[in-house]
């Protein structure tokens, strides 16, 4: 097999970025943010010819680069992408310098470390994107919390040292029960294949093999984890700390890419992994998905906090992205892939908003603002334009993702009952009020608070952080098969991976 | 029951009672001559176990030894006859309720166990087979008790300086 | 009778490493009388004899024998790969710990007393060194009473605080109960089996037995003795006290070597006095007399669970990792619960990582208690960003005691699971999962102190010496080179599984 490098270029450019950073003088703030905005553009740009290079015809890995690294348990070094991952390495190339660009202002101490860790912390989303071996994810996995640990911690708000142990203890908890069935996974291909491996492409024709009970816990065990991460209903309290607490990168970071980590864990692991396991428990995740979207929506209409409110808001969106999955049809799962990207632009733009409006105004009361409107026009729409694509407005991201997905649940075989997409349905039009409701009372109305009088609009590099997000915003709105193209022959490889064992126990 | 068993018993007798006198009584002088009744029982019982050798080591070392340094240091020391070495806390109940069950249940393992015996006739003298073992079989062992013994001396002089 | 101890004198080679050690422990006193003034010179022979011992204890990596064995017995003490590799953490954590006395300014204080310092250290290593390879019972007792009673000493050393008194006479009282269980249990084995050599013991209980009574409570009375060497719970309750007031190299000592020895002793007895066959996969057929795997499991949960939770409320850090010690002795017990060779693999797995970052987490505790004269975790607030090599280090350390990737701590934690899951004992893997958790807690705690907290105006700045950089460094980069390329020392562990005659 022909190794090729530019994964590993892609890891490697942060990775030395990173360390390159430890040796620039810490007093020289704007080289640091410079040199690490430049770094995680080569990043992009890398991803950009991996993207270009993508043979969209081929559902299978791409790019691949094996290197043998602990021969005793046969673990090596091996990375790829197809469809699903280069997606959201996309995502998070794309996302990466935004923030940094976001938090310029925002971040004006430790801005060394901040910037270590946030190229630190791309390393780790790419790495976990990328691994085609379990246990190469699962150092990306773990190793990952530790930036953000520090990012929450470090630059994080009044209760920031509760909420960055929170964080990092119940995923870390969801990890653990993870490893013990990744290793369980391996024990049980070293007796069936004759030899212990942490390979993805191996195992995946091992794992339907497992008999059921087994692979019931095995699946619970992945699920978890991964569900803790997404938040999946009842797992989600640690998010709305921590996005609170988080800097404005943290938050867009965490939205934008970290939870999604979670649900392409069940898309790339936990279905195809174990197919008989998920078709059956398909129907209770995807109840504890709409009770999260009625959830998260409902919770996040009552909210004072401008930052609670989108985090709650997080909890519903995702809740789609699990019900898409689950549904385990093409449009549904279609959906879903689409949905994660759309939840990271607009969710995303929306904590850079946030963040914006709340380095001048020091608040997030949203009952300190009002009629912000009339003072500061340009930030004013831009808040619009972010929450209507949250909503789901047509022609806007959102409505092509949710749409697929409600399509899809509506369709699908697996759950069987049309009240999923009911109830999700209902999601919808919660959001639209909790956020149109939110954009009302920031907006409109009398100017309560005179300190508002003297805002100042968006600045020129706020804008240029926000464009391209808009952009793309539009974008899959209006042409979302650029990207619906890119994963497709993917998602049916996994849907054929999850069907084949189920149809033969049909028979 | 013959004369051995009598002997035995008589022995076994002062060597528990003594000893659970040392532990009780409440002044310090007492209790060391209480101990050296103890020392006299158990060298007694090696005598009828037909180990002379160590009977002998028993009542020159410990009651001809440590127990006068013993009594030279208590009194030596001002005072140390009126301390209280009794403790406030003493949960006589909860550990006489454990003690008992523990020795119970070892009274019953050692009774009910069949132990290895060898039929054999006691030797007349054990000192010269003991010399043998040690200076043979146990080489090692003897010798790095005298490391033991070197160490415990430095270790001694370490804990007494300034 | 005739004396014959040529069988000795024949034998001479295979003890090299005691050997030296002992003429070291001489040297030192003869230096220490002769050369009163220049006490920098102990810590210089004593680094260059334990260089000496490591190339003979290498030797043994390719021995496979018993030795001093006396006409028609088996042999004192067995010689082989696996006693080898124990005798090189001893060693090397005596290195690291010599290293460590140099900078203590706790040892600086007495430094008068030197001399007595560095020969307890070498009564200690040479105990530990007998203790690992000893084959009889009574060899592994007074084996066992050196390495006790030069510790019992060495953790008063300091004398400057009462602390460190109650320290030396909680650990004396403890040690000498625990010790006199031990020889008391010793005494019914033999009374039963009338040997005191566990190969022969092994080869006299093979005929098909029951369940026998007394046998189990005598291996329960041994255990009692070797438990409170690991810190294994119920065994632990000096360790806390005697960790905190110890002075901080001894402490560190203690949480390696001796429970190293600890432990070697523990496998050592278990397998081979009650070995029945080894399978194909590794795995140990043991004689149906007392249940070993069920005892231990039992001991190791208990161990991991009182040590976590009572690691939560500490604020002391020398009393945390005194828990944190309780808790890992608690993991490295679930190897052996396995009763595999792959459950062998993962605790000298463990040891060898356990050895660097445990080391390692006391030489930062020492260098800053060195500077601001506490241990306590509120003096630690705000460090990360006044002095960052020693704070970036213990947080890595710190990670790794954890056992998140990417450092060695997590490939510690990774051979346990896959040794525990390979034997099925899944419910035991995720008890001792949660307990990770809970462990992150604390360890977190730290992390919080140093980095989240914001540094107040009278934070120290804490220098570190050249040679403390190299020491630091010395620990740190294993622990994360380990982490990401393990294979050496998986390599290296695989030799060292090898215990004589299986």
């Amino acid at each position: 097999m022909e190794n090729n490098y530019l994964i590993p270029y892609l890891l490697l450019a942060p990775f030395i970025g990173g360390v390159l950073v430890l040796f620039i003088n810490k007093n020289k703030e704007n080289l640091i943010r410079y040199f690490g905005l430049a770094v995680s553009l080569i990043v992009f740009i890398i991803s950009l010819i991996i993207y270009f290079d993508f043979d969209n015809a081929d559902g299978g890995f791409q790019f691949l680069y094996r290197f043998s690294w602990i021969e005793n348990l046969n673990i090596s070094f091996y990375v790829g992408v197809d469809g699903l991952s280069l997606l959201l390495v996309l995502l998070t190339t794309f996302l990466t310098p935004l923030t940094l660009l976001s938090s310029w202002s925002s971040i004006d101490k430790k801005v060394k470390e901040f910037t270590f860790f946030m190229l630190m912390l791309e390393l780790g989303m790419l790495g976990v994107f990328v691994s085609l071996d379990m246990f190469l994810f699962y150092i990306f996995w773990e190793a990952m919390l530790i930036p953000m640990y520090f990012i929450i911690g470090i630059w994080g708000g009044k209760q920031r040292i509760y909420a960055s142990i929170k964080f990092f203890i119940y995923t870390m908890f969801g990890s653990l029960l993870m490893l013990v069935a990744i290793i369980w996974l391996a024990v049980y291909a070293s007796s069936s294949l004759g030899y212990f491996t942490t390979d993805l492409v191996e195992l995946y024709k091992v794992g339907p093999t497992v008999p059921k009970t087994i692979q019931n816990y095995m699946f619970l065990a992945f699920a978890f984890s991964f569900a803790i991460k997404v938040p999946l209903f009842p797992l989600h309290t640690w998010l709305p700390d921590a996005h609170v607490e988080a800097p404005t990168a943290g938050s867009v970071i965490l939205a934008g890419v970290l939870l999604k980590m979670g649900t392409y864990g069940l898309l790339r692991f936990c279905l195809p992994l174990f197919p008989q396991s998920s078709i059956s428990f398909a129907p209770a995740i995807s109840v504890l998905a709409v009770i999260g979207i009625i959830y998260g929506a409902l919770v996040a209409m009552v909210q004072k906090d401008m930052k609670k409110l989108v985090a709650y808001s997080s909890v519903a969106h995702l809740g789609f992205v699990v019900l898409g999955i689950f549904a385990m049809n093409l449009e549904a799962v279609q959906g879903a892939v689409i949905q994660m990207i759309n939840h990271g632009l607009s969710t995303g733009a929306l904590f850079i908003l946030v963040g914006v409006i709340y380095e001048r105004t020091h608040t997030r009361e949203i009952s300190e603002y009002g009629g912000i409107a009339k003072i500061v026009p340009i930030y004013a729409f831009a808040l619009l334009f972010a929450s209507l694509s949250s909503v789901g407005l047509p022609g806007l991201n959102g409505f092509i993702g949710e749409f697929l997905i409600l399509l899809g649940s509506f369709k699908s075989t697996v759950l069987n009952n049309i009240w999923f997409t009911v109830f999700a349905a209902s999601g919808v039009i919660f959001a639209a009020v909790y956020l149109l409701w939110m954009y009302q009372r920031v907006a409109f109305g009398e100017v309560k608070n005179p300190m508002m009088n003297e805002l100042k609009d968006m600045t020129k590099r706020e804008m240029l952080v926000l464009l391209p997000i808009f952009v793309f915003i539009v974008w899959i709105g209006i042409y979302p098969s650029t990207f619906l193209k890119v994963s497709e022959k993917t998602v049916r490889n996994i849907l054929e991976q999850v069907e084949t064992p189920h149809k033969a126990e049909l028979k | 029951m013959n004369i051995y068993d009598a002997i035995f018993y008589l022995f076994a007798v002062v060597t528990g009672l003594s000893a659970f006198f040392v532990v009780t009584t409440r002044n310090i002088v007492y209790a060391a001559f209480f101990l050296l009744f103890t020392f006299f029982g158990v060298a007694g019982i090696y005598v009828l176990l037909g180990a002379d050798f160590i009977a002998i080591v028993q009542l020159i070392i410990y009651v001809g030894g440590i127990l006068i340094l013993l009594l030279f240091g208590v009194m030596l020391t001002n005072k140390i006859t009126s301390v209280q070495i009794k403790t406030g806390t003493l949960q006589i109940v909860p550990a006489a309720v454990g003690v008992g069950l523990f020795a119970g249940f070892l009274i019953a393992v050692l009774t009910y166990t069949e132990w290895k015996t060898v039929d054999t006739a006691l030797p007349l003298t054990t000192t010269e087979f003991l010399g043998v073992m040690l200076l043979q079989e146990y080489l090692v062992v003897f010798e790095l008790l005298g490391i033991l013994l070197l160490i415990a001396l430095i270790g001694a002089a370490s804990i007494a300086r300034r | 009778m005739e004396l014959s101890i040529n069988y000795i004198l024949n034998e001479l080679n295979f003890i090299k490493p005691e050997l030296v050690i002992s003429i070291s422990i001489v040297l030192i006193v003869f230096t220490d009388l002769i050369f009163d003034k220049r006490k920098q010179i102990l810590p210089v022979i004593s680094l260059i004899s334990l260089l000496i011992t490591g190339y003979f204890v290498i030797e043994q990596f390719g021995m496979n024998t018993f030795a001093i064995a006396p006409a028609g017995s088996k042999g004192m003490l067995a010689v082989d790969p696996f006693g080898a590799f124990f005798k090189m953490v001893v060693l090397f954590a005596s290195f690291i710990i010599i290293l460590f006395s140099i900078n203590s300014s706790e040892i600086k204080l007495s430094s008068d007393r030197h001399g007595e310092y560095y020969t307890l250290i070498f009564g200690m290593i040479l105990g530990m060194l007998f203790v690992i390879s000893a084959a009889d019972l009574i060899l592994i007792y007074i084996s066992l009473e050196l390495l006790s009673l030069s510790s019992y000493v060495l953790a008063g050393f300091t004398k400057q605080s009462l602390r460190n008194s109650e320290a030396s006479l909680k650990y004396l009282i403890y040690g000498g109960v625990s010790s006199g269980i031990m020889l008391f249990g010793i005494s019914i084995i033999y009374g039963i089996t009338g040997s005191t050599n566990l190969y022969e013991i092994n080869s006299l209980i093979q005929a098909p037995q029951l369940p026998n009574i007394t046998f189990i409570l005598a291996s329960i009375l041994i255990f009692t003795g070797i438990g409170f060497k690991i810190s294994a719970a119920p065994f632990h309750f000096w360790t806390p006290d005697v960790y905190e007031g110890a002075p901080i190299p001894i402490t560190a000592y203690l949480s390696i070597a001796s429970k190293a020895a600890g432990f070697a002793l523990l496998i050592r007895f278990v397998k081979v006095t009650f070995i029945q066959s080894i399978n194909t996969e590794g795995y140990w057929q043991l004689l149906n007399i007392i249940d070993w795997k069920t005892f231990v499991v039992l001991i190791s949960i208990l161990s991991m669970t009182l040590g976590n939770f009572a690691a939560l409320w500490q604020n002391n850090l020398k009393r945390l990792l005194a828990y944190s010690s309780i808790a890992h002795a608690g993991y490295l017990l679930l190897g052996l619960a396995v009763l595999s060779n792959q459950g062998l693999l993962a605790i000298i797995i463990y040891f060898a990582i356990y050895a660097f970052m445990n080391l390692g987490a006391f030489l930062i505790v020492m260098l800053i208690a060195n500077k601001t004269g506490s241990e306590d975790m509120d003096d630690y607030n705000g460090l990360g960003f006044t002095s960052p090599l020693l704070s970036v280090s213990l947080a890595i350390f710190f990670i790794s005691l954890t056992g998140l990737p990417p450092t060695a701590g997590f490939i510690a934690k990774l051979y346990l699971f896959i040794a525990l899951i390979d034997a099925e004992m899944i419910t035991v893997a995720v008890i001792a999962l949660l307990n990770t958790v809970v462990s992150l807690y604390y360890y977190v705690r730290v992390l919080k102190h140093l980095y989240l907290v914001k540094a107040e105006p009278d934070t120290p700045i804490i220098g570190v010496s050249a040679l403390n950089t190299v020491l630091i460094l010395m620990l740190l980069i294993p622990t994360l080179v380990f982490g990401i390329y393990f294979t050496p020392i998986v390599d290296f562990a695989k030799v060292s599984v090898s215990l004589l005659g299986f």
